[in-house]
């Protein structure tokens, strides 16, 4: 069987501006097909390290390929097969949105024929085919943001880079915008390389995420991997009869020794609690003629195994 | 498939100079200029020379004070004929250069600096041009447009000049030696000289005013080159502009190639 090489890798990836390093030592594989997050906080080496997969920066150490081609020799060639949404839309303001699309394509080698029809398609696709010879100057964030989006993908990139595409973005937006994404990736089976610091959004789009700190990787998995590294467990929240709270707390402590409880009115709080332990806890709550009304069970989110390892890191 | 060089530099220059159409702080001074210089200025010059003729004779001096070799370029005709000689072929040619070197540095203001400003570049960084293609792209629009603006405003000019006096000089002006080298030699030439300092320039300030107002003083050597002229000091006569021209083509060819080591995509991403 014949085993189709990554779209992305990465080996010791390194770049340093002066006294600073922006990406330190990163290493990642990035199979084709797949949506990857880069998450971190502002600084944490993210756009940089966009920039030097797309041959844009120059590595200061280690080596990157994309779809098989040395970031650092093949950088026009890389950036004839990747697309990139930047962090500002980077539109000209001044150009209808047709033009921009239009000028894009050129550039990107699109023929002279088929770039008319490209151009109309995009635009009716992200719904910009009524202000499609408007200037781009009177356009509303979220506008701008779906044409630079169209924009990214007007030469049928293997590899999408998407810079924190719904940063400033109001939840309308970024929700469109969401959809957008998710229906490139689900529909053209590309690769697609999310930098972000929105958690939920990481969590929605992505398959795997590596989280990066200061420039290095501190964890890489999918979402539901990272969020279960955390303590094993969720946290089960029981909402159980007036005045049978202590009683169920007791119930809950007794079936479950390493189980944290903790009551809030009428709710028992249990953590710590393996899932498969639950139907027996609440099995032993029934037969203790505790009356249940709710049984909600959490499971840490990305957001929390994001900070957890976070501090794990300071720590 | 990455495209034809070609290719790029043709959508960046159509793309460069579609946005600079589009702005009027950019395009008004392009058009203003020549027409004031071409158009308006020859006209009050010949109306005040016939309103004037009572005092033309006042003017003998300055005739008389200019240099062998000038009066010799002016004829032997009325002082009439000798003033518009002077004015409307010698000094003028000296003025022509003005123009070119005005569109090259409000376009490559605009095109460097201003894209700079408009946060426009780093979209442009990540195409797959390389640093030599976008260098030669970015150079080739204001340069183009200085000598499109250049040639229409002398067509313009030639236009002006012989309705408003050829019938009175009994031949055409400005249809000379001097005048298709200063429009097709030095006026290239200077026009390349600026773009060099523009490029300069705009690597190290952000935004198209502050390029546009540093870069205008690439106008202070044709304005040295104008009173020169006036003061007899030097006369742009056909050899002059020709190994004027070469001169400035050779120290403009060094800008440049010091223009394009130091051009650097991620230097250009990390100044913008």
């Amino acid at each position: 069987m014949k085993i189709s090489p990554p779209a992305i890798s990465a080996k010791g990836l390194t770049r340093d501006f002066g006294a600073v390093r922006a990406v330190d030592s990163l290493s990642f594989v990035v199979p084709a097909g797949e949506v990857i997050g880069l998450l971190g906080h502002n600084g944490a080496g993210k756009t940089t390290t966009i920039r030097v997969l797309n041959g844009v920066l120059a590595a200061t150490a280690g080596e990157a390929h994309v779809l098989g081609l040395d970031a650092t020799s093949d950088g026009p060639k890389i950036r004839a097969r990747t697309g990139v949404l930047t962090e500002t839309p980077s539109l000209d303001e001044r150009l209808t949105a047709r033009e921009n699309l239009g000028f894009a394509a050129q550039l990107f080698g699109v023929t002279r024929s088929e770039v008319a029809g490209r151009v109309v398609d995009l635009l009716d696709r992200f719904g910009l085919l009524d202000r499609a010879d408007d200037r781009v100057a009177g356009f509303s964030r979220g506008m701008k943001q779906r044409l630079a989006l169209a924009r990214a993908l007007v030469h049928r990139p293997e590899v999408l880079f998407l810079d924190e595409p719904t940063a400033a973005l109001d939840p309308v937006a970024a929700r469109d915008v969401h959809l957008l994404i998710r229906a490139f990736a689900a529909e053209e089976q590309r690769t697609v390389v999310i930098t972000t610091h929105n958690l939920v959004e990481a969590q929605r789009l992505c398959h795997r995420v590596v989280i990066l700190r200061q420039g290095r990787s501190i964890a890489v998995g999918t979402p539901a991997e990272l969020s279960q590294q955390l303590s094993g467990a969720g946290q089960v929240e029981i909402e159980v009869g007036a005045r049978q709270v202590e009683q169920a707390a007791a119930v809950a402590r007794a079936a479950a020794h390493d189980a944290q409880v903790e009551l809030d009115g009428d709710v028992l709080r249990v953590g710590g609690l393996g899932r498969e332990s639950l139907p027996a806890l609440v099995a032993e709550l029934v037969r203790a003629d505790v009356s249940i009304y709710r049984v909600t069970p959490s499971e840490p989110s990305l957001e929390d195994a994001y900070f957890a390892l976070h501090a794990e890191d300071d720590a | 498939m990455r495209p034809e060089a070609g290719q790029f530099v043709t959508a960046i220059v159509r793309r460069d100079l579609t946005v600079v159409r589009r702005s009027r702080a950019v395009a008004l001074p392009i058009i203003i200029l020549p027409v004031v210089l071409f158009v308006g200025l020859p006209l009050l010059l010949t109306v005040a020379l016939r309103l004037g003729q009572s005092q033309l004779a006042e003017l003998q001096s300055l005739i008389d004070l200019l240099p062998e070799s000038i009066r010799r370029l002016l004829g032997e005709g009325p002082l009439e004929h000798q003033l518009l000689t002077y004015f409307l072929e010698l000094q003028f040619a000296a003025l022509f250069l003005i123009v070119p070197l005005l569109v090259v540095a409000v376009i490559a203001a605009d095109s460097f600096a201003g894209e700079k400003e408009r946060k426009t570049l780093e979209a442009l960084l990540y195409t797959p041009t390389t640093d030599v293609e976008l260098y030669i792209a970015k150079l080739l629009g204001p340069w183009l447009a200085a000598l499109a603006v250049g040639g229409g405003g002398y067509v313009l000019y030639a236009v002006t000049a012989n309705v408003l006096a050829a019938a009175q000089m009994g031949r055409l002006l400005v249809v000379t030696p001097l005048w298709l080298l200063v429009v097709l030699w030095l006026g290239p030439a200077v026009a390349a000289l600026g773009l060099g300092v523009l490029v300069q320039i705009s690597s190290r300030v952000r935004g198209f005013q502050e390029a546009y107002q540093l870069g205008g003083a690439v106008v202070l050597p044709v304005v040295v080159l104008v009173v020169a002229q006036a003061a007899g000091v030097l006369i742009l006569d056909a050899l002059a502009a020709f190994v004027l021209g070469g001169i400035i083509w050779l120290i403009a060819g060094l800008i440049l190639w010091v223009g394009f080591r130091a051009f650097r995509r991620e230097s250009l991403l990390l100044s913008a």
